[in-house]
């Protein structure tokens, strides 16, 4: 059949369907990941350029620097790796998941009374589809820290918290270790790691939710 | 300007577009919400080879690809080989027992949108991007990687079966 046969047929759906725009919460949250993104893409431009400033003037002060920075990501690397090891060791039995099961915020927080030297920031997301599930003690870093659990879908989330070093926030940042997702961010005082074998999008999405509480 | 600030300004607009025909794929708010965000970071990923092609077909060509491969993952039924509803296509062919213009009229929003959803992805994909994104048949077939022939046909056969489609539910209502 030749369409131009039925001229009535072709407006039907151009006229009467829906045309869907994005949301504007995605808008914000793709700047947010593009933004981390751009950075980590642009890194090993920074090192090689890094190294060859070094290199050609031999100004200690950057070599300072560049080592710092080093060092710095080694420090995360060794972070990242601690905390990937905890999530696989809380979910190899289920009773080391969760010290406190409970769906409800309001049980949750108060379990951690006493047993922290800080209080853990305790949310349940469950209508954006991230579920509260619990929460237990766990050793990062060389300290106790807050470990919350929640449920994506078939997915279990492991969020640790702790009093961050130094002041000032910063935005969720993905880092990818063998096979699973951390995002990290700071806020208000406190350090948050969150793992899990979910995309790195729900990932960033949720950090992106709880940095917004 | 820094590669990001190119990025935002020549690709981002297009947002709408890369959800609207994401959320027409997947049928689902949460679903194209993730498919978009992934392709976005796909895009900037590739966005080097872009240079000298327009934006809006090739951000798409990612989405799409994007879509596919987690309907692949999650939806495997929903990718229906077209061959069989070509033979429908031509079966249903014969006039319409209802006229034209009735079903204009009577055609609203709703309808059409549930008719187009339930619409197999091949036709569902150039309808939307011709008749709801106002694509030309070269952008179209560029985003889908099918010759400008094969999309003119699944045009056509698409707005068969979309016509079909809505006037068995006008039916069934009525």
């Amino acid at each position: 059949m030749n369409p131009k046969n039925s001229p009535a047929n072709e407006p039907i759906v151009a006229r009467d369907a829906t045309y869907h725009r994005a949301p504007d919460e995605l808008r914000a949250r793709i700047r947010s990941s593009l933004a981390a993104e751009a950075r980590k893409q642009v890194r090993p431009m920074f090192w090689k350029w890094g190294g060859m400033a070094a290199a050609v003037a031999a100004a200690s002060v950057l070599s300072w620097n560049v080592a710092m920075l080093q060092a710095k990501g080694g420090e995360e690397e060794r972070l990242a790796r601690e905390i990937a090891s905890a999530h696989v060791r809380s979910l190899m039995a289920e009773n080391h998941l969760s010290d406190v099961a409970s769906t409800d915020q309001h049980t949750v927080k108060p379990w951690f009374q006493g047993k922290l030297d800080f209080a853990p920031v305790v949310t349940d997301l469950a209508a954006s589809g991230f579920a509260l599930a619990g929460g237990r003690l766990d050793y990062i870093n060389g300290r106790p820290v807050a470990a919350l659990v929640y449920r994506h879908r078939l997915h279990v989330m492991n969020l640790f918290q702790w009093p961050a070093a130094g002041s000032g926030d910063s935005a969720p940042e993905l880092v990818t270790r063998h096979g699973y997702s951390l995002v990290r961010w700071k806020r208000a005082g406190i350090e948050y790691w969150v793992v899990s074998d979910a995309s790195s999008p729900e990932l960033l999405k949720f950090a992106q939710l709880y940095a917004s509480i | 300007m820094t590669r990001l600030a190119r990025f935002e300004s020549g690709v981002l607009p297009h947002l709408d577009a890369a959800y609207n025909l994401a959320r027409w794929l997947t049928r689902n708010d949460h679903d194209a919400e993730d498919v978009v965000q992934e392709a976005f970071m796909r895009a900037l990923r590739y966005f080097d080879g872009m240079k000298g092609t327009d934006a809006r077909p090739w951000l798409l060509g990612i989405v799409r690809n994007t879509c596919y491969t987690w309907l692949e993952k999650n939806r495997p039924a929903d990718l229906v080989p077209l061959d069989d509803f070509e033979a429908l296509a031509a079966e249903t062919a014969s006039p319409a027992a209802t006229p034209e213009v009735i079903l204009l009229q009577s055609a609203n929003r709703k309808l059409v949108n549930q008719a187009l959803e339930e619409l197999p992805v091949g036709y569902r994909e150039v309808i939307v991007m011709r008749e709801i994104e106002d694509m030309s048949y070269k952008e179209i077939a560029s985003v889908a990687g099918i010759p400008i022939g094969t999309v003119m046909s699944r045009l056509s056969r698409g707005r068969e079966l979309l016509k079909v489609e809505i006037e068995n539910r006008l039916r069934r209502a009525s």
